[in-house]
């Protein structure tokens, strides 16, 4: 009896297929996902971009180079992999730029621990030699290697643009786009409070018409509505127009209470359907007092309404979307009114110069443009096919997160790895001076950040390692800060001549992001997967987020 | 010695262990436990990545947390699960040393009771050891804060956040947490310090680094304003905070309006309408230009704000809304209704802010009121790489958060890194000698188990354990034999440099009641584990074969 205890195994923690991955194993294969991750989107980085085309569950197509768009679809269930796909997301919200190079910069950054995990040095000072290096390039890069620009200077901001996110572009359209990013940006800009408030998620937005020309794009200052006016007799083109904003119905709509009616003569019965028509007509009235050229409503109108409106020679958008119906307000200086009865003069937007309804394609647009003074905007683009719209898309938006960053930050960097290899050096100089075990990892901060220099050379075919040994040679000693590969050819060129540069605040998220996630994977030492989830309450919904497992093992090898 | 299954005596449908194998049987799972948490211990402690079965990811430190994670299985484990869990709602840090010292002491225990010494005499001794080690800490070991100066505060903070992610900032962040601990200092009527943690909101928005997490002196609300059209900034803001619906009237409880003559419905409508009106115009007149409501505020409320200027905000939760109406010196108004049945809304129920406005973190919008009357609400920033460190962040703050709380509160520190163990374990083993009974054995147990606190520290550390714990507890026995050296009982383990040293000129500072609650707490768990001596296990119903099943 005593015996059996024994053999019998203890079963302490549940779960069939619970998987457990502990000390020096659990660090290796957190490193080899990460690496796996870097992997995947390592050959979109720089002006070699390679595109990738990802087929989701659903069999779309997206075409895209964007470190983050392309991560966002590939389905991964290592944690510690899923965890650097989350980076490129913060990469993304916070900057909205340098999504790749974070996830480079993250991957090679545990790379370059993995030896120092085995020559025995704690996982603890690793990583607390990281966060000073973090600390001292944040440092170099805000204080020694950054150059500040004058905003008043638009000439110079266009050509700074352009050489931000020039090399994003096929090169014959990065004028027009850069273009474009500035425009719609410094539309939007707005003072407050002596705080610079840029919002482009919101005030900026993107409409995408299939066909015609890259050239015809172009930012309207003011809004497009993918709308037609709801009848024929309305006027399709005002002039100076005064436009009423609401978000009601122009219909009848019941209470909110549960009203019932007894009807006891038919008389009432008639009287009834009279009071409904008599409320459109009150409504409508209340309207057409104020004499408005445009009406846009965010919910419907009724075909009476639409009746009464085409006598008074009103022109009518129904439907529109909440967002939409903001950009107007701001645009045109316009209040959205709920209740027809108490519309003001005030309420009604005066600043736009045109409206026009024109038919772009098979579908009809409706233009509110040439507003006085819009402080949100549409941005047009056209070009021959859906996917490549979206990708057009994705890199205007880089774009103009790229024009807010200079805007709220206006100091540049080099770009074409010249930034990384300076502070690289720096770091190795100032590594000297570092007492104690934590020296390594310093250096090997250091050592990391050359891998994004490396990886451009190796994207556009160069001899990687003789161009590197140049570069480093170059930039010995901390001269020539500014020197760093071309991305096009492969050769070592000075940034002052190629014109490539970066904002600083990209630059030092990407750093910020890439070294404090290293430093959380590296202190894993054990992962336990496979736990069931208390109260089991997740259900079907969450399921779609979570892959199958086999999927990130094939992935991993 | 009996195991019955479905024969014997005692007829059950299903398996039963006891005496020496059921203890044996728990013994082995608290190890395991133990044996999972062991290498998150201390300064040099590792993290730990813990996957569900729906793929989400949890990376952390703190012993509670992995717990939780864990689904034990086995009933004497789950005692630990729930010993972790006291700890942390009792004082909220040292979670992970609780169960190691538990685990430990079951283990020696149940060396004792297999040498045929009787599990109530072992329960006996560890209550005495532990009664006792408890009035040493209180007469020896404890040192009062006001002797140590300022720095204790910010000390005791960074020990606790050593072991964990924020260990490399933690000058940065022990500032943070004690600068918010000490601003929502209250005083309650019998003239005691407070310090209500609660008030601290912690907030956590992914991008930037962990070094741009901020304080905020005053609240942030993860909400952002009803309609884009009001404005962002409200300067000396008057903030009615209301827990109703600012929606078009309607009737409750499915009450119904019956109406015979047709003309009347238009007249219900509008009424539905003007009510809304006249309340929202009641507290514009009423002064207020920020409006925060827990329930929906109707689009057709939206223009009378923006037209007033007013900042209006729906769907805050309730507890933030407690907080903002306690930090602005507000009220919480529930309805309108005064006695008189009228709808009334009274000026002073506003809360009072220099600065109310929405600022932009990443993508999120959130609302900040600033510079309010009190200090009583602070809220903390996070920002980090990703959701994962973020929640981490959290929880290691939460931890100093508290113990700068108890600190504060029971004014009382003790010097870290292993030193009461050490102290602890001679003082037990001196005292053992003392005992003429079997409980002796019991105290010496107790003593010894306390070891594996330090020796768990310095093998994280990869340093000689043997050698350090042998050095430590030679100053300790210095200290308590010559009254010369009495300062050596403040010596503890330096696991950077895998010496011992003085620690509390060195700052490595823990409340002592922490101490206190991590004695008391592992002893009663051991004590309960070790009191059982038979395991029944009732099959699940539907099964047809009953006994023999393993667990």
């Amino acid at each position: 009896m005593f015996g059996g205890v024994q053999q019998r195994p203890v079963v302490v923690i549940r779960g069939g297929d619970l998987k457990r991955e502990s000390g020096k194993k659990a660090q290796k294969t957190n490193i080899i996902a990460a690496k796996a991750v870097a992997d995947i989107i390592r050959s979109t980085l720089g002006p070699r971009a390679m595109l990738k085309m990802i087929l989701d569950q659903m069999g779309t197509v997206q075409l895209t180079s964007d470190g983050n768009a392309i991560l966002r679809e590939v389905d991964v269930s290592h944690p510690a992999a899923k965890s650097m796909i989350e980076l490129s997301r913060t990469q993304d919200e916070e900057v909205g730029d340098g999504t790749t190079s974070v996830i480079v910069l993250a991957g090679e950054i545990l790379t370059v621990a993995e030896p120092y995990l085995d020559q025995q040095i704690h996982p603890t000072r690793i990583v607390k030699g990281f966060f000073m290096a973090l600390e001292d390039a944040i440092h170099i890069l805000h204080e020694k290697l950054s150059i500040p620009v004058d905003l008043n200077n638009k000439a110079a901001v266009l050509e700074l643009v352009q050489s931000c996110i020039g090399t994003k572009f096929t090169h014959r359209h990065s004028d027009l786009m850069c273009g474009l990013a500035i425009d719609a940006v410094s539309t939007i800009q707005r003072d407050v409070d002596g705080k610079k408030e840029i919002d482009i998620k919101r005030y900026a937005r993107v409409e995408k018409i299939p066909g015609g020309n890259f050239a015809e794009s172009r930012v309207i200052s003011g809004v497009v509505l993918n709308k037609d006016i709801l009848h024929n007799k309305m006027r399709r083109r005002i002039e100076n127009p005064r436009i009423l904003l609401l978000d009601c119905n122009i219909e009848y709509k019941k209470g909110e209470s549960k009203t019932d009616v007894d009807l006891s003569e038919e008389s009432h019965f008639q009287r009834l359907l009279e009071i409904e028509e008599e409320y459109i007509k009150e409504v409508t009235s209340d309207i057409i007092k104020f004499k408005p050229d445009l009406v846009v409503t965010e919910k419907g109108v009724s075909d009476l309404a639409i009746f009464y409106f085409v006598k008074a020679g009103i022109s009518v958008l129904r439907r529109a979307r909440k967002t939409d119906n903001n950009r107007i307000a701001r645009a045109t200086g316009a209040t959205i009114v709920n209740r027809t009865s108490e519309i003001k003069e005030s309420d009604i937007g005066t600043g736009a110069g045109l409206f026009e309804v024109r038919k772009i394609g098979d579908e009809y647009f409706s233009f509110i443009e040439q507003c006085k003074d819009p402080k949100a905007c549409s941005i047009l683009l056209r070009g021959p096919s859906k996917d490549i719209l979206n990708e057009i898309e994705r890199n205007l938006q880089d774009a103009m997160h790229v024009v807010r960053n200079i805007y709220l930050d206006p100091r540049i960097v080099p770009g074409g790895g010249a930034v990384e290899m300076a502070l690289s050096q720096a770091l190795l100089e100032k590594s000297k001076t570092i007492k104690g075990v934590e020296q390594y990892p310093y250096q090997a901060v250091a050592h990391a950040l050359e891998a994004v220099p490396r990886q451009l050379a190796t994207n556009c075919g160069a001899k990687t390692i003789r161009v590197i040994t140049e570069l480093r040679a170059k930039h010995a000693k901390g001269q020539n800060p500014t020197w760093g590969i071309d991305g096009l050819k492969g050769v070592l060129v000075d940034m002052n001549e190629l014109k490539i540069w970066e904002p600083v605040t990209v630059k030092s998220q990407t750093l910020k992001t890439a070294v404090e996630a290293s430093c959380m994977l590296l202190r894993i030492d054990d992962v336990l997967s496979g736990l069931k989830r208390k109260g089991d309450a997740g259900g079907a919904g969450e399921q779609g987020n979570a892959p199958p497992m086999d999927e990130a093992e094939g992935m991993m090898e | 010695m009996m195991q019955a299954g479905t024969a014997g005596t005692l007829q059950i449908d299903g398996s039963r262990v006891s005496g020496n194998d059921v203890r044996s049987q728990n013994v082995y799972a608290c190890t395991t436990v133990q044996n999972i948490l062991k290498s998150s211990l201390g300064p040099q402690g590792l993290d730990k990545m813990l996957v569900d079965d729906i793929g989400d990811v949890t990376v952390t430190n703190d012993g509670a947390t992995i717990l939780k994670q864990l689904e034990v299985e086995h009933p004497a484990a789950k005692i630990l699960v729930e010993l972790a869990q006291t700890q942390d709602e009792a004082v909220g840090d040292g979670t992970t040393s609780v169960v190691i010292l538990a685990a430990e002491l079951l283990r020696r225990s149940d060396e004792l009771v297999k040498n045929k010494i009787h599990p109530t005499n072992v329960i006996a001794g560890i209550k005495l050891a532990a009664k006792k080690a408890i009035e040493y800490i209180k007469s020896d070991l404890q040192l009062k804060t006001d002797t140590l100066g300022k720095e204790t505060l910010l000390n005791a903070a960074k020990t606790s956040m050593s072991s964990k992610i924020l260990g490399s900032e933690s000058d940065f962040f022990a500032k943070l947490v004690v600068d918010a601990v000490s601003n929502v200092k209250t005083i309650t009527p019998s003239g005691k310090e407070k310090y209500p943690i609660k008030s601290i909101n912690i907030l956590k928005q992914h991008g930037q680094s962990a070094k741009q997490s901020a304080l905020v002196d005053g609240f942030a609300l993860n909400c952002t304003r009803a309609s884009q059209q009001m404005p962002r900034t409200i300067k000396n803001a008057k903030i009615a905070i209301l827990d109703m619906n600012l929606n078009r009237g309607r009737m409750k409880f499915g009450v119904q309006v019956l109406i015979t003559d047709p003309d009347k419905l238009q007249g219900i409508h509008d009424k539905e309408q003007a009510m809304v009106r006249d309340q929202v115009k009641m507290l514009l007149d009423a002064g207020a230009n920020v409006i925060l409501t827990t329930k929906g505020i109707d689009d057709l409320a939206l223009k009378y704000f923006v037209e007033a200027g007013a900042m209006a905000v729906r769907r805050c939760t309730k507890e933030d809304l407690r907080r903002v109406a306690k930090l602005t010196g507000g009220k919480l108004v529930t309805s309108f209704a005064n006695l008189e049945g009228e709808e009334s809304f009274d000026a002073d129920c506003m809360g009072h802010a220099a600065e109310v406005s929405e600022e932009t973190l990443a993508g999120d919008d959130l609302i900040f009121i600033r510079g309010a009357k009190s200090t009583s609400c602070q809220s903390i920033i996070l920002r980090g790489a990703n959701e994962f460190l973020l929640e981490e962040m959290h929880r290691s703050l939460h931890d100093s958060i508290c113990v700068v709380k108890r600190v504060l509160e029971s004014k009382h520190v003790v010097p870290g890194g292993g030193a009461v163990e050490a102290a602890l374990s001679i003082f037990l083993e001196r005292f053992a000698h003392t005992i003429e009974t079997r409980e002796q054995l019991a105290i010496a147990a107790f003593a010894d188990a306390l070891l594996v606190i330090p020796k768990t520290l310095s093998v994280n550390a990869a340093q000689d354990a043997t050698d350090l714990v042998a050095k430590l507890r030679s100053y300790h026995n210095e200290a308590q034999t010559d009254a010369k050296q009495k300062k050596y009982s403040r010596f503890g383990l330096d696991l950077m440099e895998g010496t011992i040293r003085d620690n509390i000129e060195h700052g490595v500072l823990e409340p002592s009641m922490i101490k206190i609650k991590y004695i008391q707490f592992a002893t009663e768990a051991a004590i309960t584990i070790l009191r059982i001596d038979d395991l029944i296990r009732i099959n699940p119903k539907k099964e047809e074969q009953g006994g023999g099943r393993p667990y």
